[in-house]
């Protein structure tokens, strides 16, 4: 009932603006149409603006990130299972296969329950981009972009760009080599300067533009490129292979489609200042 | 025929010679002709047009065993399932590693395959591991050799299909960035392709894979031993292993095979970085197949298989004995885990090898650092009860002994003397310890047997030869004696 | 592995609704989409309306110098040989909305001669370009304002919007993707 007043909403949006396109009458994201709204109160904490070289992208690029709002820790079970009891749509036996495949919300013992096993303050996995992207509207927020996600996520607990430390990439890459941490609590590891916590060490975490990475998953090829696949590609290489806790990142980034749902993958959520 | 028109002599002997010589031509012809004829035996066909005939799902074997060979099989399309597991294994005794694996085991299963079949390759990613992985075999003909159409998230599953085309043994690996990592963390295994036909039968079969190891902790540091990125860009391995780790084909795990049995080794080098110097100690091999291709050398001592290569070897086993495995770049062996064994029983055979002779032994050593003087020892903790000190001693005789001496202390029969209920040891404590400190050259004699070796001396600090020494006093039916460090130390002033 | 998965779905669906309510899309279909698109008529549309053709999508931006000139022209050799059917339609989508505005999408169908009817050209907003993307799995990152990096694959959907196959590359046989709108179309 609700879609159809929607559509009809749509196509008197759609008449009135059949004159000129005007970018900002269009922002309606197309999975936003039928969402209600949850009180997420989870702490958000500042990351102040600063340029930042990322690790793909030419080796002189610097990039400017603005300051923005993030979550302090990851989106939880408890959290999530608030959202799909408003939005029915987004249930494990309502949701459509093009937004999530098979294994989405796995774990759970039906729509509205948890398994017994997990915790509820474990943060939610086996959630595809598009659920994690409509969580983010149905709160008034957004999934980070890679270029915040990276920027906030290279900051150990005393500097803002921790990347040339040992203990930093070795932190990042013990967490490799334990087994099952998706099922831990949040907020376990320590915060990092901007007073944030699990970006390393805990699951996987969605970005709004992960389909931005063009590694084809064949990486002597992506090192080079192949132009006959991607426009464009001869400008986008990694710009430190020795950097490979960022490299395995992206590897796992570029292996993904929007529908996937992996047991080592969350996602948090940001808003732009 | 021809020769029959000569007049037959059993009393000429000339005439035979001739008549045999004359055979010898026609035969030699007439072979010659049926090889020019024009209208020869059968036309070959092109690997690419051999038609597959069923499916089958492909037997897939842990190593070091291999499936059954496809004998006359018809060409056939070949389903293969693969699983992508991330598990902690054992490197070395007390030395734990996260091992990325093709079917849980490094080397990956070993898939046999012959020309012409259509192989529909099946790859999954088990939904507990944390990264995304992808296939390379070097038997495909196409892109990546497969790895660009198999890159599969955790919790995902890929399909592609390949026809092989060019026989012989190849390597597969995961080819995902950072590359060298997935190799060096254990993602790699051999896919063979037998020509039509297969390969010519021997009784025995099996699978090694050469790979480098590269840890955080040194050789030997215990626990939990994370990957060092720096050292496998310096190409400073700590482990050198056949499949995949130290002691994986010595003690129990070796290789058997009886006297008068032929044995064929798939030997495939997984690196990412060492290239092996392959031999195996007191054998030569009647055939190699030079870099797993189909060129087949004869009577070679050592073959070099290069990383991300492969080598089939045969050999018959004349004598019995232990045939030790190693890769002939000799530190790899003796002191980073590079050494195998093939156990051969049967009858002796002393025109062959008459037994009292050392060749074909090397200097035996352990895998501790010998004999740099002036070098640090290390601290190593110390021991309270005269259990904690055989607990102790056990770790110290793996990493150090156990390579000669062997897992249960019986040593090899001419090579290296038993501990075991050894008279040698249980006569002299003292004499015991100043081997382990000074070493040993010439002969001795151990439960009535000569022996004629080299031990070197060992770099072991007095509280690790302490332990070792009551470790092997305590077991194997020796005389369950503690060793004091004090006792060490006193003999190391000698 | 991925069409014949669809392929079989759709005849699985085939054999257990011998008479589909036409309306009915399933779960896979793009007709769940419910952005809305402006095409280079100036009209405003939702995928759905689509809906009943075989649909081959492909994403560009008009501006591109390198890639996008050989998938238009593989767009149109697929259009050439497929000939003059109405039960496909061609989409191209633009990755670059703030450029190409319907004005500038009509000039460009012209000048390439594909502003028949049975080519649609649509513009959307960053996100539901993002989204649509992640629906076809092309891949693409803004470089510099006027420069794209972005995967080149041509995707095949049924009259019911469930993709059918996939071209990734450039320059590639395009007789599968042929074959299998034919296929799609006089089912």
């Amino acid at each position: 009932m609700k879609t159809t007043i929607l559509s009809v909403t749509g196509i008197c949006f759609a008449v009135s603006c059949t004159r000129v396109p005007a970018q900002q009458e269009m922002t309606t994201p197309m999975l936003q149409v039928t969402l209600s709204p949850v009180n997420d109160t989870v702490k958000m904490t500042e990351v102040k603006s600063g340029v930042y070289t990322p690790f793909f992208g030419k080796k002189d690029t610097s990039i400017l990130v603005r300051g923005f709002m993030m979550d302090v820790v990851p989106v939880t079970n408890s959290r999530f299972l608030e959202f799909v009891k408003r939005n029915p749509q987004w249930r494990r036996s309502q949701v459509k296969r093009i937004y999530a495949e098979s294994n989405y919300l796995l774990n759970w013992t039906n729509d509205t329950t948890l398994s017994p096993a997990m915790d509820p303050e474990a943060p939610v996995t086996n959630i595809s981009w598009f659920a994690a992207k409509a969580y983010c509207d149905a709160a008034g927020k957004s999934l980070p972009t890679v270029d915040q996600w990276e920027y906030a996520a290279m900051a150990d607990e005393t500097t803002e760009d921790a990347r040339n430390k040992t203990s930093y990439n070795k932190d990042i890459l013990s967490w490799y080599e334990k087994p099952n941490t998706a099922g831990n609590r949040v907020h376990q590891t320590p915060e990092n300067v901007w007073g944030i916590a699990d970006l390393h060490g805990l699951v996987w975490e969605w970005t709004a533009d992960f389909n931005e990475v063009m590694l084809s998953g064949e990486s002597r090829k992506d090192v080079s490129n192949d132009a006959a696949k991607f426009c464009g590609s001869g400008s986008i290489g990694a710009t430190d292979l020795m950097n490979y806790a960022a490299f395995m990142r992206f590897a796992f980034r570029g292996s993904l489609k929007a529908n996937y749902c992996v047991q080592n993958q969350g996602f948090r959520a940001v808003k732009n200042l | 025929m021809s020769f029959i028109l000569y007049p037959i002599s059993s009393s000429n002997t000339y005439t035979m010679t001739r008549l045999k010589f004359l055979f010898c031509v026609f035969l030699s012809a007439w072979l010659l002709n049926a090889c020019s004829s024009s209208t020869p035996e059968q036309t070959k066909i092109p690997p690419t047009e051999i038609k597959v005939v069923g499916e089958s799902i492909a037997e897939l074997t842990s190593p070091p065993l291999v499936p059954k060979p496809i004998g006359n099989r018809e060409a056939t399309k070949l389903i293969v399932n693969m699983e992508i597991v991330e598990k902690e294994g054992t490197m070395a005794d007390g030395v734990k590693y996260l091992y990325w694996t093709f079917n849980g085991t490094v080397p990956g299963s070993f898939i046999r395959t012959r020309v012409g079949d259509e192989v529909e390759f099946h790859l999954k990613n088990h939904p507990n591991n944390k990264l995304p992985h992808n296939i390379d075999l070097h038997a495909v003909t196409g892109t990546g050799g497969g790895a660009a159409s198999s890159f599969v998230a955790p919790g995902h599953e890929v399909t592609f299909s390949f026809k092989v085309l060019n026989p012989g043994l190849f390597v597969y690996h995961c080819a995902t960035a950072p590359v060298a990592m997935h190799i060096a963390n254990g993602m790699y295994g051999l896919i063979l392709v037998e020509p039509e036909g297969g390969l010519p039968p021997v009784d025995k079969e099996y699978y090694i894979m050469q790979g480098d190891f590269y840890t955080k902790g040194k050789n030997g540091d215990p626990g939990l031993q994370p990957f060092d990125m720096q050292k496998a860009v310096d190409e400073r391995p700590d482990y050198v292993v056949f499949n995949g780790r130290v002691g994986s084909l010595t003690g129990d795990n070796s290789l058997k095979a009886k006297v008068g049995e032929t044995v064929r080794l798939f030997v495939g080098n997984g690196g990412p970085n060492m290239v092996s110097s392959f031999h195996v100690i007191g054998e030569i091999f009647d055939h190699v197949n030079v870099e797993g291709g189909g060129l087949v050398n004869h009577n070679v001592q050592t073959t070099l298989i290069p990383a991300g290569g492969a080598s089939i070897v045969d050999f018959k086993c004349e004598v019995p004995g232990t045939f030790v495995i190693v890769d002939h770049s000799i530190t790899r062996t003796f002191n980073k885990g590079s050494l195998g064994m093939l156990t051969v029983t049967g009858d002796e055979n002393k025109q062959i090898y008459s037994g009292k002779q050392t060749e074909g032994i090397y200097q035996p050593e352990g895998s501790t650092i010998q004999n740099m003087p002036g070098e640090k020892v290390p601290d190593a903790p110390k021991a309270t009860s005269h259990e904690e000190r055989v607990a102790l001693g056990k770790s110290v005789f793996a990493k150090t002994c156990q390579a000669c001496h062997q897992e249960n202390g019986q040593g090899i029969p001419n090579a290296f003397p038993p501990l075991a209920k050894s008279d040698f040891l249980n006569a002299d404590v003292n004499r015991a310890i100043g081997v382990v400190l000074h070493g040993k050259t010439g002969e001795v004699m151990v439960n009535g047997a000569k022996f004629n070796g080299v031990m070197p001396a060992q770099v072991l600090s007095d509280e690790e030869i302490a332990n070792v020494l009551t470790f092997v006093y305590s077991s194997w039916g020796n005389k369950k004696q503690e060793i004091k460090p004090a006792m060490v130390a006193s003999q190391r002033a000698h | 592995m991925k069409r014949i998965i669809c392929l079989l779905f759709a005849f699985c669906m085939a054999c257990k609704h011998p008479a589909p309510t036409p309306d009915k899309v399933s779960d896979e279909s793009i007709f769940n989409l419910s952005a809305t698109w402006h095409t280079e008529k100036g009209k405003s549309i939702q995928l759905k309306e689509l809906k009943g053709k075989v649909l081959v999508v492909v994403m560009i931006y008009t501006s591109c110098k390198v890639a996008c000139p050989r998938l238009v022209a593989d767009m149109q050799d697929i259009r050439k040989n497929v000939g003059n059917n109405d039960k496909v339609q061609y989409v191209l989508v633009t990755i670059d909305p703030e450029t190409d505005t319907p004005a500038k999408l009509k000039e460009f169908a012209i000048s390439k001669e594909m502003d028949g009817d049975e080519w649609t050209f649509l513009q959307g907003n960053p996100e539901t370009v993002r989204e649509f993307a992640n629906v076809l799995s092309v891949k693409y990152k803004e470089i510099s304002p006027m420069d794209f990096s972005h995967s080149n694959i041509i995707s095949v959907f049924s009259p019911r919007g469930e993709l059918l196959h996939q071209q990734e590359g450039l320059g590639v046989n395009n007789k599968e993707t042929i074959a299998a709108i034919l296929q799609a179309a006089n089912h």
